[in-house]
């Protein structure tokens, strides 16, 4: 009882704080920032009091005006905490576009729920949350809640304005700390602090003001480059009974490290395995590909994450036992065979998915994986452990080619994993077409694909034969197609390379045009769409990822029937990439050519109508149609 | 339209009771937890399944009742289920997940009693036994109400045997588990054996397209309550060799199709006691929601009603315009909060409309009292929501999961559902298509299956009006008319959008070469009328030129390229929810110095019946062209007989709108 009154008092208390509703009445909001924006951040503050490596309190509160039914995004209330974080003191209300009051939410109306990760079975992670309702624009949400830290690994970040078409009145970030504590800070180029000393403590405190909604820009990096932000970190830090440091990548390699030290215990069983697997494996690079390939089959993917059990693998010898574990278990069980086999090996941290972990400043938070590495002179290999599937040494797409972070004895190092160019993630494609009576198109398709590509029709090559024969059916796009054929097949295992076989047949291949039959050559891998052009960019831009596709296919030309028009060859070079499309004539056949080879690169904003020209002409060219007209 | 889809799922499953043959029976592999033979690890999966990630050896349910002077009658779940494991993909197998309820207003509550599980691996050629470990259960408290217990089986590779064997006691015997004998694996043998004492009366829910036999029905005597003579209604439902169920396009819910079992409570009829009806007969079902305080008792707020309908100024509005201001004042003062629900989260519409947002029932059951307290004859009709699959058509409760609103004005019934806020009146939203809904009659306390076709389908009408001009690009303006469905889906997409010139840019998205010089939107906030959009447009690199030649696939960005019906096997009826009806017309004037080659031939197709139709026509006049589409199908739903018609019909739209007008410079 005593306990809600004095929840009660404080409610009221931070209600009264936030002083003045009325002014969230909306015509208040200076025209400028409504002009392409869903939503208006009116006033938002962010506290984060740091009292040791032990103890911190986040105090947040914000006020969003909703303006459109697209703003309806921001009205989610979610805040994560686990077994090392409470929340309390939640508050909820909302005002009309007068900015009276409408409703204030009560506590059970604060949903309570566990949130895992969807490749998780189990973790400790819950969420407090709420959804905003109001059914005519514009209104306001405001809300607010304290968040209590015991020990804490990373410091909030503050972004206010975090997406296209969010606009912000006003935004501040204090953030405070002993005076003895050390901590760094990374913020956006040219940001000011205002810091001061008060009562013992140091304080730092970053403002906005009236910072305008971006318009959406496609194919667009982020608008990093273009708004306020602050990213922190403590220096020294208390986790789950455990103390580390994170000053550099070097000292979180070390706390790392220490963490999975001694897990690469073995039971006899296992030795002895390992010995009688590679006994006659002649090379360390056989040997590897045998206990790679060993872990493939025996062990699957169970992820647990409890506390400091998001860090720390668990041993060998239990994922010996069990033969199940996450990505940071499974990894070290493959260091422990790889040792026990004579060869010495690194877990590697890594942002998958994720950019390249920033050199110049360590901090939790920019990886969410791990691989192994085996470190060598002239041949690096990575291992991707969780993967049953991936040859050896094939780490994917989404782990390819991005600075990360290895562990060793003497603490961590950032290395490069490998990258896959444009040449490696290839496609290419033969396919023969004949036309038979009516018209009817006898077409036999064969495709390699390679690397990031092979990746793509991976889960394709796993599944069922019928399965895959819905799967061509939806994607080949073929107008009017029976399939009478279809194969797909690795033929080197340890190879990212699969082979698709693809039979089918079809009366729609020709379209009619009075007497005369239009084709269009470029059957399987075609530009639809051209990139919207932007006036006046303002973000940068990037292609996620490089490819080469080289397709050729020939047709025999129909019986009675003459080629009247073959369109022109196309050949465009540009940073972007490089295509060309030919058409030739050879016997009684067409045949066609196109190979198309995309960077992968971050390009600045003012090149993008270069880019756009480029899709343009592509998309252009890849509707070219032959002519072909009776022979009379 | 019920009765025709019910004829045909009865149709189906006589079919293959006939054509299957029931005496070629296998021997039954069940067999006690632990034991596993040499035997099973040579199973294969066959047939159509024969590249099945696992197959599931037996799956065996017993369901019965407890007595305790506690607890009251409880009924305890026993499963005990057998996998063998054939490539990677079923690796998840070896998770089990259990879900468990918990009342948040009582103690009653489900738990685990036991549970049992391991692999089986043939090493050496003995069997290897794993069991589950210590530390590899978990519990993840969901949320208030629902608890999820986990099990990770340990050794788990290709062509392990798994098994796994608990027991659950649960309070909630309104409804008790239900079995599905069909899952996305193949089934060599499932059944579930259902105990009841003569004390409960379930209407038991037997469906699918594939039979399920009940080879023993007897009534066994049981003690529940010591010391008192009683008897329990034993039956024994069973399937054997049930193929993998695979997901089909255009269905409501793949449950509809499952082979499976399922139990409401009807009445209880105890020892000294009068028979107890809970849901027996519909009379049974329509007084207790009458009674429900989430229900009946929310609609008779007639005062809260009276008051808010003071703000609704209807003025001497007549019965239609009474409905539609009610109607839009609704959706204009109270936002749906995304949740399908018989019964409301708020006690009065009066607390609705204070915090301004609610379920589907909150809503819909507040139309109806508003449209009650103004005078006009309202009904709520109980719904079972595509997802949640079609109603069996006898009295349960518990497959109603939505309400939605029928009116009648002048003799005019009208389906009203003001969830959306962009939903006109008489049309549902997508998800209540499910063909039919029980109509409740409040003042009776009566009620009937009624249809819930509506009349309106998805409309869309697009007018070209464009010149060529000498360098090929196209010029002029279009106007697009989208009503019902398809009006409901542009407005919410050009709402969805931050500012009109957001809205234009999307729409040119997948228009590659159109320029839009002019804008206008008409209706967008008048629902009940067709949307209209006119654009003044130009289109570069379009048009084709080759030689002396130029050409063109005149439906322009309307054109269907691609066939829907992809697949060359269906199992399920085809079902759209609504009808529709596309009309393309496009007026060209061109260049002098053209003249327009043989135009393609004009033709008019028609599925049998008339039930869907396409039609295109082409004419050529001076230096116009006129060019016009209609792709019309006229039910919502077709028999997996009828797919191959609509498989043609799309094949002849692919192929006829694909053809080139061909102009040659003269």
């Amino acid at each position: 009882m005593n306990k809600l009154l004095f929840l009660a008092v404080v409610l009221a208390n931070v209600k009264i704080t936030y002083g003045n509703p009325s002014s969230y009445a909306v015509d208040g909001i200076s025209k400028p920032l409504l002009e392409g924006a869903s939503a208006v951040i009116r006033v938002e503050e962010q506290l984060f009091d740091i009292t040791s490596a032990a103890k911190a309190r986040l105090s947040y509160k914000v006020a969003i005006t909703i303006l459109n039914k697209s703003g309806e995004r921001y009205t989610h209330l979610v805040e994560g905490y686990d077994q090392f974080s409470s929340i309390s003191n939640i508050s909820a209300s909302l005002y009309d576009a007068t900015g009276k009051l409408i409703r204030a939410y009560k506590k059970a109306d604060i949903g309570d729920r566990s949130m895992i990760s969807n490749f998780s079975i189990y973790e400790d992670n819950r969420i407090k949350y709420l959804t905003f309702a109001h059914a005519s624009y514009p209104y306001t949400i405001e809300y607010s809640y304290v968040k209590d830290f015991k020990g804490f690994l990373t410091v909030p970040s503050w972004r206010p304005a975090n997406t296209f078409g969010l606009a912000v009145e006003r935004s501040t970030y204090t953030l405070q700390c002993p005076e003895s504590y050390s901590f760094k800070k990374h913020t956006s180029h040219g940001l000011q602090v205002d810091s001061s000393m008060t009562g013992g403590k140091k304080r730092y405190k970053w403002t906005c003001k009236d910072l305008p909604a971006i318009v959406y820009e496609p194919y667009s990096v982020g608008i990093d480059n273009l708004v306020p932000w602050v990213s922190a970190s403590p220096h020294d830090f208390e986790y789950d009974g455990t103390r580390g440091s994170v000053a550099d990548w070097n000292q979180l390699g070390k706390w790392l490290h220490t963490l999975s030290e001694g897990g690469t215990r073995l039971g006899e069983e296992t030795k002895a395995e390992v010995m009688n697997l590679t006994k006659g494996a002649a090379t360390d690079r056989e040997k590897i590909q045998i206990l790679y390939n060993y872990l493939q089959q025996q062990t699957r993917y169970v992820s647990v994450q409890l506390g400091i059990g998001g860090f720390k693998p668990i041993g060998a010898d239990k994922v010996a036992q069990v033969k199940y574990g996450d990505c940071k278990a499974l990894s070290n069980f493959m260091k422990a065979l790889l040792k026990e086999a004579g060869i010495s090996s690194n877990l590697v941290m890594i942002g998958s998915g994720l950019p390249s972990l920033n050199a110049s400043y360590a901090s939790f938070g920019q990886a969410n994986h791990m691989i192994l590495c085996i470190p060598n002179a002239r041949d690096t290999t990575f291992l991707e452990c969780t993967s049953h599937h991936y040859p050896t040494g094939y780490i994917g797409h989404s782990n390819a080619g991005r600075a990360v972070l290895m562990v060793g004895d003497g603490g961590g190092t950032l290395v490069g994993t490998p990258t896959y160019h444009a040449k490696d993630n290839y496609l290419e494609r033969n396919a023969q077409v004949t036309f038979g009576h009516d018209l009817v198109a006898d077409i036999d398709i064969n495709t390699v694909y390679g690397h990031a590509q092979f990746e793509s029709v991976l889960d394709v090559l796993l599944d069922e034969p019928s399965e895959q024969r819905k799967y061509i059916l939806e994607n080949l796009g073929i107008a009017g197609m029976e399939l009478t054929n279809y194969s797909y097949l690795q033929a080197d295992k340890d190879k990212p390379e699969l082979t698709e076989k693809i039979k089918v047949r079809s009366k729609q291949l020709l379209s009619k045009g009075g007497d005369r039959v239009f084709l269009t050559a470029n059957l399987l891998n075609r530009r639809e769409s051209v990139p919207a052009t932007v006036a006046d960019r303002k973000t940068h831009f990037a292609v996620s990822f490089a490819y080469s596709d080289v397709d050729e296919i020939t047709y025999a030309l129909p019986e009675g029937y003459a080629v009247e028009h073959l369109p022109k060859d196309t050949e465009l070079e540009s940073e972007f990439g490089t295509y060309t499309a030919t058409y030739t004539i050879e016997n009684q056949s067409i045949v066609y050519r196109r190979v198309q080879q995309m960077n992968s690169k971050r390009y600045p904003p003012e090149k993008y109508q270069g880019f756009v020209d480029f899709f343009k002409q592509v998309y252009q060219a890849d509707r070219q149609k032959i002519v072909l007209a009776k022979v009379i | 339209m019920k009765s025709e889809l019910f004829r045909g799922l009865q149709i189906l499953c006589w079919l293959f009771f006939f054509s299957v043959g029931w005496c070629l029976a296998q021997p039954n592999r069940v067999s006690k937890f632990g034991e596993v033979s040499a035997d099973e690890f040579v199973l294969l999966a066959s047939g159509a399944d024969s590249a099945a990630a696992a197959l599931r050896i037996f799956d065996v349910g017993h369901c019965d009742f407890n007595y305790s002077q506690s607890r009251g009658f409880t009924y305890v779940f026993r499963r005990h289920v057998r996998y063998k494991i054939l490539n990677k993909n079923a690796y998840d197998l070896a998770n089990m997940d259990i879900m468990l309820y918990r009342s948040s207003g009582s103690s009653a509550k489900e738990h685990v009693l036991s549970m049992n599980a391991a692999t089986y691996n043939l090493e050496n050629g003995k069997i290897v036994e794993s069991k589950l470990a210590k530390d590899a259960k978990f519990t993840e408290m969901l949320d208030r109400n629902y608890t999820i217990k986990k099990y990770a089986l340990p050794n788990v590779r290709e062509g392990s045997i798994i098994e796994f064997r608990y027991t659950i006691e649960s309070d909630f015997i309104f409804t008790l588990r239900g079995w599905a004998f069909q899952s996305d694996i193949p089934t060599l043998w499932s059944e579930y054996n259902v105990r009841i004492p003569e004390y409960f009366n379930y209407k038991v829910n037997v469906n699918g397209y594939l039979p399920v036999q009940q080879p023993v029905r007897k009534v066994e005597n049981v003690t529940y309550v010591p010391g008192v003579a009683s008897t329990a209604q034993y039956v024994k439902y069973t399937a054997q060799d049930m193929p993998a169920l695979k997901d089909e396009p255009f269905v409501t819910s793949l449950d509809d199709y499952r082979a499976k079992v399922d139990f409401e409570l009807q009445g209880t009829r105890f020892p000294n006691q009068p028979y107890e009806n809970y849901t027996g007969n519909w009379a049974k079902i329509l007084n207790s929601l009458m009674e429900d305080k989430n229900f009946g008792q929310y609609i008779d707020k007639k005062s809260h009603s009276k008051a808010i309908l003071a703000d609704v100024q209807l003025g001497d509005a007549d019965g239609l315009a009474k409905i539609r201001r009610i109607h839009e004042y609704i959706r204009n003062h109270v936002k749906w909060n995304d949740e399908y629900s018989l019964y409301t989260d708020h006690l009065t519409p009066k607390a609705l409309f204070e915090k301004r947002s609610g379920n589907s029932a909150d809503i819909n059951l507040a139309l109806v009292g508003l449209l009650k307290a103004a005078g006009v004859a309202v009904y709520p009709v109980l719904v079972s929501t595509r997802e949640n699959g079609l109603h069996p058509g006898y009295p349960v409760i518990t497959k109603f999961n939505n309400v939605v609103a029928l009116a009648v004005v002048d003799s005019t019934s009208l389906l009203l559902d003001a969830c959306d806020q962009l939903m006109p009146i008489d049309m549902l939203s997508f998800q209540n298509l499910s063909h039919q809904g029980f109509l409740f009659d409040t003042d009776k306390v009566a009620g009937q299956w009624i249809s819930l076709e509506t009349t309106v389908g998805g409309e869309s009408a697009y007018h070209y009006n464009l010149t060529l001009d000498a360098d090929n690009t196209l010029s002029g303006n279009v106007i697009e008319i989208h009503k019902g469905y398809n009006g409901l889906s542009r407005r919410n997409r050009y709402r969805a959008k931050t500012s009109e010139a957001e809205y234009i840019k999307d729409y040119k998205e997948d228009r590659a070469g159109l320029d839009v010089l002019g804008y206008e939107i008409a209706n967008i906030d008048s629902v009940d009328m067709a949307l209209t959009e006119k654009l003044t447009i130009s289109i570069a690199d379009y048009v084709e030129g080759a030689g002396d030649l130029v050409y063109f696939s005149p439906l322009l960005y309307e054109r269907t390229k691609e066939n829907p019906f992809k697949h060359d096997e269906r199992k399920f009826p085809v079902d759209f929810g609504f009808s529709m009806k596309e009309t393309y017309r496009i007026t060209l004037n061109f260049p002098e110095n053209y003249a327009v080659e043989k135009l393609p031939q004009s033709i008019r197709y028609k599925l049998p019946d008339d039930n869907g139709s396409f039609g295109i026509s082409y004419l050529s006049e001076g230096k116009v062209l006129m060019v016009a589409s209609v792709i019309e199908l006229k039910k919502n739903f077709f028999s997996a007989d009828e797919y191959f018609d609509l498989k043609e019909l799309f094949k002849i739209i692919t192929e006829r709108q694909a053809e080139q007008i061909v102009f040659k410079k003269i």
